[in-house]
């Protein structure tokens, strides 16, 4: 493959204030229901009782950080050789995209995908996801999460660039380790993050608000 | 979850969706189906996809209370906005940033063409002058009615209580101020602090101006910077975060001292120091007497800036035995107020105490920064004396990278002048005759108790003062008091016609449960609003109001002193929606005032004045020069009077800019350093206090609280038990034995909202659930899991949420985000959205603050049927109207909401 | 749990069903043909066949129902490539066409036996292969519960526990028709029927001793794995216990005890009326039990990731 587009996270940065998830949601008129880009936020810690003073309590190693996240664009999306009707594609800039005209429906890629990208539209019985802003990029502008970050936590580019200059990690808790389909995503991480498979803590939202 | 419940959720729901470890990893609890019969446009979506720029992009206003103001920007097709941004006017760079918006900005379009905007005057079906079934209020039917009825309905109304009753029934609650009002003989208003909590009266009095922090650029130059109750990335929208970030990457090491690890802390946090809510106070205290027992303060700094640290520094006329540091060592009281003593009341373990009194003495230069909300609590003025004089116990005043600061909401991290301002509307003052001194914002911050004549209430006794028939004289109204040093009133009409926004008083002051009490009890309550928020839900009359983006000619926004931004409209009003200035024109005729005393010129006029009265600094800094160029083009054009000037830039690119941007570099002349003068030389230099220095002991801060009649303050920082405090949670103090209400309540100000603004937007209830966050420790204690529905209760009110358990709260503290749209479930008595007013209580204190985080709650597992997430609940729309949906991608079923099943 | 997913559990249980059951008709009739001539084993066996037309034209119909978008059902066999999904379709598709041909032409007696016989065992490989095939589609890598061995084995004895059973309903159903219709003819069959429910009584019995020597296997393979796995295996025994613990007694009483009295009903002459019950109970329990465990095969699904 020529070239393979990617995002760029920086962990470090973020401030899981979702402006990423909801530009999405404005840009792709997507309703409550349906998000692209979901910002999870993960964390742990502990508390314990200090026996000389009644009521206190001493917090050792409270941390969270936060994951934005969207569809990865793999470079082995499952995605794409699960689904039985050839809706999924996988362009020559490394985009995976969906062909809701000839998707039927299954929902076979949602069930492979472990970052949970498809998104199943219920009103019209297809399947969505990030497509990168490939609109956006045809005219030479941004997908409109990174434009939106207001500490500039998210960018895009070339897989290799993006990792000749920030580096190897792409699997940070709460994500699924790298080996299922190879993320076009590169990560900074925050100074709290835990490596996948790693984790100590635990997803901080809510179940329905991710 | 029970098991039959869970089974029941299974069977139901769709299994298959999303069935990832996260689903099931909070509480075992199933997935939720997609909530049925969605509308969701996608023609919308795909016309959007497909020629994503066709259509014109126009800058936009943001204009709510949200602590940010930024660049918003909407793409106009066929008059219908169907994707916003945010600014790309200039390449982006830390020094000079792009005014980047938030979630909620990105959801204006949402808010401004929703299918719930109100979209003409409506009545309570069984609204009659005089009140009608005044029980109704809340819950009555919609009637759509004409402009003309509702008009002459509002100024019979104000007719006859004015004639009947005298001016003084008519009645502006917080923020609500009335041109018309004062033309017409003025109304009893309200007073008091919302935002900054105990401060105003305590930096103005202890500091002068000198509390504010250092440019911008110059928190690079830190070593330190001490965040205390700061959130910024929640309650300080646009580049405050990105700044602090600046900072840090330069060096600055941050520590956050909050009851709660926020989200701002993952980006800037090295340290957190955890405390429990409104005990700061005493935290001051044991760092204090770290520094004072190791002699880590600055002693030089102390004896020639400030008064009243020790005996032999006081100003004169005060007792020397009340200087502060006796009372730290506990010379005169016996109590010495050791790290240990502190910590039995803030939580935070001694060691902490000493080695972060230890950082901050001795790491230069420091910015030492609070925000509000930890003054927001009762006897908060105890919190920002010692705040002030613990921070100046370093040192660290009037030097590069140091400041000692109160600093939130838009002003986080900028410091100095405005570098760009917008010119006066040229509207004269109208003054209300009752309130003189009340200003533009209706008593916020009114600093004059003392003066004859202001018949004003603390925004906290608002309710009682419906209710009961009085309220506390201010000094200046004592000769006219009753023995109880009450003013008695017989409040009957409310009035919310806004000029713009503000003022959603019976959800945002405290006491909701009460406040609907007082609304169901006057003779009229009349709103101008583009939503049915709670004032106006609760109303006999409500006007549909035009938003910014219905403005013909659109004007200025302003937040960070270095940018300014300009809105244009995007749409003719919507429906049948007027502006406040036309409202109250037409009712000026009615009651037979000349509309030319209130409002003597056009809106557009009003904008065209702010134009022409612009100001930018210049390129040296030296002073201000004209910021906008206007021809006679756009003079003819706008149809307004005034004269051609020149100036940076001209009216047409800052229409389709939207913004115009002081452009900073290191070592630009646009600097500042607050109290460099006085540094350099106090003599010369002096501050405007009474001492003309810092005054750690401060009289005149004492007897202006007095004033109020509310309550009262050392004139030195002390640790007094607040009401609703910590201690309060306990049954027996000295037995750690906890009472009814063993939790703390804090009431952050939330990311889905601007105060109550934006509650109503699916998109941001999704993102942001309304949450009450609670330890992991208390949540195991009571058998509660992440994400169960949870009824809290305080001595005021009930409310329901879905919880969320996390160890980034400090045991014994719960966290709930303010400003949601209290849903009462009459029956029962519970507020579902789970509004905080729901739950605090009315304590009228300090100078009319409103103490929001000094709250005791309990909380228990809710044993009915579990809350549905509200991102899934109708629209509150009043009028159904089958024909009026512009937008078609409104999402949610336009219908009232559900009621909650009770247990 | 929406209309979607109880499609799938329907398609599955009922394709599965129809393999198992074309291969045990199949097998009687083969059986049958040797001891008493062709006429009675067709006697045996065409309602039956037609019964099992009729299920497997069932399962498509539910397939159909699973597809949010059913109008782009044709594209879904275009990616054989690498999709288990468009294999599935396909290979339902064969075995469908299979089936019909095969029930057409032993109905109406077209073509040779012997060319009948090929056919039908060629549908029997196919069906086998379809099992397969289905068990593939959810062993996914990113599915921990799905991706083991534990999914081909649940879903061959599934197709042989119902299809063993389904046709023992069908030849008790069959029998009691053809007493209706004519009571002298239908001794041969009765004692064709004692001893195809012999048959099946045992495979019954063994087949559930299998399914109860996979499942604590299976669950405590779960419980060792990563967290997804160790999740799914909780759901199983904690919050959906009741379900698990009753499909196994329905099994249990199912397959077992009403297979054990079947075996024993049916080697005595004249207690037709009583195998007859036997038989329907223990199908109904059996297929109860096997829709619930479907229903938590699914359930308990929990992908890894986000
Ligand atoms: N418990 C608790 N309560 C609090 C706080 C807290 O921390 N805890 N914080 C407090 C603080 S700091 C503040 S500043 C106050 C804010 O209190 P308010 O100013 O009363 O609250 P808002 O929600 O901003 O009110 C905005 C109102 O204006 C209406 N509106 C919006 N746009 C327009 C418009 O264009 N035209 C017209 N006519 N109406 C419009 C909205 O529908 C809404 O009714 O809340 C306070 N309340
Ligand atoms: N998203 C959003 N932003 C807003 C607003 C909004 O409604 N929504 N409102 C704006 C307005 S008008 C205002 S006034 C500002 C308010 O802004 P702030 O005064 O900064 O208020 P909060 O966000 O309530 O609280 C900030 C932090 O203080 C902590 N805190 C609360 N009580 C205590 C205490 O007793 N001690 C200590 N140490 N920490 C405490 C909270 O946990 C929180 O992390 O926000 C502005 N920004
Ligand atoms: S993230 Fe999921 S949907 Fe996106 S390419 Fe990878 S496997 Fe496919
Ligand atoms: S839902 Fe659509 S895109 Fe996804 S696998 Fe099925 S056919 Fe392919
Ligand atoms: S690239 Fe575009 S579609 Fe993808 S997450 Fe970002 S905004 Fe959404
Ligand atoms: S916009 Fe930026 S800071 Fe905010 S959640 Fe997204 S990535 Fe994080
Ligand atoms: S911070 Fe305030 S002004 Fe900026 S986009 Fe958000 S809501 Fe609008
Ligand atoms: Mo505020």
């Amino acid at each position: 493959m020529a070239k393979q587009l990617a995002f760029h996270f920086d962990s470090s940065a973020c401030g899981d204030c979702k402006a990423c998830q909801v530009a999405c949601q404005d840009k792709n008129s997507l309703p409550p229901q349906m998000m692209w880009r979901r910002v999870f936020q993960y964390g742990g810690g502990n508390w314990s009782p200090e026996n000389d003073i009644p009521g206190l309590f001493r917090a050792s190693g409270v941390f969270s950080y936060s994951v934005s996240t969207a569809c990865m664009h793999c470079q082995d999306p499952i995605c794409l050789k699960v689904c039985p009707a050839e809706a999924i594609s996988k362009r020559d800039d490394g985009v995976v995209l969906i062909d809701q005209s000839k998707c039927v429906g299954c929902r076979y890629c949602e069930w492979a995908c472990p970052y949970g990208a498809p998104v199943f539209d219920e009103t019209r019985g297809v399947m969505t996801k990030c497509t990168f802003c490939e609109d956006l990029l045809a005219q030479g502008q941004n997908p409109a999460c990174v434009d939106a970050c207001p500490v500039r936590a998210l960018a895009f580019g070339e897989l290799d660039k993006l990792r000749k200059q920030y580096g190897n990690v792409d699997a940070v808790e709460p994500l699924p380790s790298d080996e299922y389909t190879h993320p076009s995503i590169v990560i900074t991480p925050n100074r709290h993050s835990q490596l996948s498979g790693t984790g100590t803590g635990t997803i901080q939202n809510l179940p329905e608000e991710v | 979850m029970s098991e039959k419940n869970f089974i029941k959720k299974a069977l139901t729901d769709t299994v298959l969706t999303r069935r990832s470890f996260l689903k099931w990893s909070a509480a075992l609890g199933g997935t939720a189906a997609l909530a049925g019969g969605l509308k969701f446009g996608l023609k919308a979506a795909q016309a959007a996809a497909q020629a994503p720029d066709s259509g014109q992009w126009i800058p936009v206003a943001c204009w709510h209370n949200c602590g940010g103001r930024c660049l918003n920007v909407a793409l106009v097709k066929d008059g219908v906005v169907v994707r916003q941004k945010t600014d790309d006017t200039h390449p982006d760079s830390p020094d000079f940033h792009q005014q980047r918006g938030c979630a909620r900005g990105r959801s204006q379009r949402h808010h401004v063409f929703g299918a719930d905007r109100i979209k003409y005057p409506m009545k309570r079906k069984n609204w009659a002058p005089g009140g009608g079934n005044k029980e109704l209020r809340g819950v009555d039917e919609w009637v759509r009615i004409s402009w003309d009825e509702a008009l002459n309905d509002i100024a019979s109304e104000l007719k006859r209580i004015k004639e009947t009753y005298g001016n003084k029934s008519l009645f502006l609650p917080q923020f609500a101020s009335s041109r018309l009002l004062s033309a017409y003989g003025g109304a009893t208003a309200s007073y008091g602090v919302t935002s900054d909590g105990s401060w105003l009266q305590v930096q103005s009095q202890m500091a002068s101006n000198l509390y504010t922090p250092n440019d911008r650029l110059d928190y690079r130059k830190s070593k330190l910077v001490v965040l205390w109750a700061s959130n910024p990335i929640w309650s300080s929208g646009g580049s405050p975060t990105y700044n602090y970030l600046q900072a840090k990457k330069a060096g600055a090491k941050f520590i956050f001292v909050d009851p709660f690890l926020n989200d701002s802390t993952q980006v800037l946090a090295d340290e957190w120091i955890p405390v429990r809510p409104s005990t700061d106070t005493a935290l001051l205290l044991g760092m204090a007497y770290h520094m004072i027992a190791n002699n880590l303060h600055d002693q030089a700094f102390l004896d020639q800036y400030t008064l009243g640290f020790d005996a032999a520094h006081m100003p004169s006329g005060a007792d020397p035995k009340e200087n502060f540091k006796d009372y730290v060592l506990g010379t005169y009281d016996n109590t010495p107020k050791t790290p240990e003593w502190a910590s039995e009341i803030c939580g935070t373990p001694p060691d902490v105490i000493r080695s972060f009194a230890q950082e901050i003495a001795t790491t230069k230069p420091m910015v030492f920064q609070s925000s509000s909300s930890v003054a927001r609590i009762s006897f908060g003025q105890q919190f920002c004396q010692a705040f002030l004089t613990v921070g100046w116990m370093t040192g660290n005043v009037g030097i590069p990278g140091g400041a000692v600061t109160h600093s939130y909401h838009s002003g986080a991290s900028y410091g100095g002048a405005p570098l760009v301002t917008p010119g006066g509307n040229g509207l004269p003052a109208v003054i209300n005759p009752l309130f003189p001194g009340g200003g533009a914002y209706g008593g916020y911050g009114f600093a004059a108790p003392e003066k004859p004549g202001s018949y004003a209430m603390a925004f906290e006794e608002m309710w009682d003062a419906v209710l009961n028939g009085e309220y506390t004289a201010m000094q200046g109204l004592k000769s006219e008091a009753k023995a109880n040093g009450k003013i008695p009133c017989d409040l009957r009409l409310m009035y919310f016609i806004r000029a713009s926004s503000g003022a959603n008083a019976l959800n945002q002051s405290a006491g909701i449960p009460k406040g609907i009490k007082a609304f169901r009890k006057v003779d009229f309550v009349v709103t101008s609003d583009i939503v049915l928020s709670t004032v106006s839900k609760y109303a006999d009359i409500v006007l549909p109001a035009t938003t910014p983006w219905e403005q013909d000619l659109g004007g200025f926004l302003t937040g960070n002193p270095e940018m300014i931004l300009w809105y244009n409209q995007v749409t003719e009003p919507l429906y049948e929606a007027r502006t406040g200035q036309w409202i109250e024109t037409e009712l000026a005729k009615r009651l037979g005032i000349d509309p030319n005393t209130i409002y003597p010129i056009s809106m557009e006029q009003q904008a065209f004045n702010s134009l022409v009265g612009a100001k930018v600094i210049k390129e040296d800094g030296s002073g201000y020069e004209p910021l906008v160029t206007i021809t006679t083009d756009d003079i003819k054009a706008l149809g307004v009077n005034g004269k051609p000037q020149q100036g940076r830039i001209s009216f047409q690119d800052l229409k389709t800019k939207g913004v115009y941007q002081v452009k900073r570099y290191p070592g630009d002349p646009y600097g500042f350093i607050s109290g460099q003068a006085f540094r350099n030389d106090p003599v010369a230099n002096p501050l405007k206090t009474a001492s003309g220095k810092l005054e750690i002991h401060c009289q005149a801060l004492s007897d202006k609280i007095a004033a109020y009649g509310l309550s009262t303050v050392p004139p030195v920082a002390q640790y007094r038990k607040p009401v609703e405090g910590y201690e309060d949670t306990f049954a027996d103090w000295d037995k750690k034995i906890k009472g009814d209400y063993p939790f703390q309540l804090v009431t952050i100000h939330y990311g889905r909202r601007s105060h109550s603004v934006f509650d109503n937007i699916g998109q941001l209830r999704r993102a942001f659930p309304q949450e009450l966050m609670m330890n992991a420790l208390d949540a195991k204690a009571l058998g509660i899991q992440s994400d169960d529905t949870v009824l809290v209760s305080s001595r005021w009110g009930k409310v329901v949420r879905h919880v969320y358990v996390s160890d980034r709260v400090v045991p014994g503290v719960v966290l709930l985000g303010e400003g949601a749209w209290a849903e009462m479930d009459e029956s029962l008595g519970i507020d579902k959205a789970g509004a905080t007013n729901t739950l605090n209580g009315t304590h009228p204190t300090g100078q009319g603050e409103e103490p929001w985080n000094s709250c005791n709650v309990q909380v228990v597992k809710w044993t009915g049927a579990p809350l549905e997430y509200d991102y899934k609940w109708p629209h509150r729309v009043p009028i159904h109207d089958s024909t009026d949906v512009r937008s078609d991608e409104w999402h949610l079923e336009p219908d009232i909401i559900t009621p909650l099943k009770g247990a | 749990m929406n209309i979607r997913e109880w499609a799938l559990i329907a398609f599955t249980i009922l394709t599965q069903m129809s393999v198992g059951s074309l291969l045990v008709l199949w097998l009687a009739h083969y059986y049958v043909n040797r001891k008493v001539g062709m006429k009675e084993a067709d006697r045996l066996s065409d309602y039956a066949l037609l019964s099992l037309v009729v299920m497997f034209g069932l399962a498509m119909v539910a397939s159909l129902f699973h597809l949010g978008n059913p109008l782009n059902a044709p594209r879904a066999v275009t990616h054989l490539a690498t999709s288990w999904l468009s294999r599935e379709i396909l290979g339902s598709v064969i075995f469908g066409f299979l089936v019909l041909v095969l029930g057409v032409m032993q109905w109406r007696k077209i073509g040779s036996f012997s060319l009948r016989n090929v056919i039908a065992w060629i549908a029997i490989i196919a069906g086998l292969a379809l099992v397969f095939i289905e068990s593939r589609v959810y062993m996914l890598p990113t599915e921990p519960s799905w991706n083991t061995l534990a999914t081909p084995v649940t879903f061959y004895t599934t197709a042989l526990l119902l299809g063993s059973l389904a046709m023992g309903v069908a030849f008790v159903a069959n029998y009691a028709y053809l007493q209706k219709k004519d009571p002298q003819s239908s001794k041969v069959q009765a004692e064709l029927v004692r001893d195809s429910l012999r048959g099946i009584a045992v495979a019954s019995v063994v087949l559930l001793g299998i399914e109860f020597v996979a499942i604590p296997i299976y669950v405590a393979y779960l419980s060792v794995g990563n967290a997804a796995s160790l999740t799914s295996a909780t759901l199983m025994i904690g919050p959906f216990g009741v379900v698990f613990a009753l499909r196994l007694i329905l099994a249990f009483i199912g397959a077992g005890i009403f297979g054990l009295f079947l075996y024993q009903s049916a080697r005595s002459v004249g207690e037709e009326k009583t195998l007859g019950y036997l038989a329907y109970s223990a199908f109904v329990l059996v297929l109860v039990a096997e829709i619930l465990g479907r229903f938590l095969f699914y359930a308990t699904q929990v992908r890894v990731g986000i």
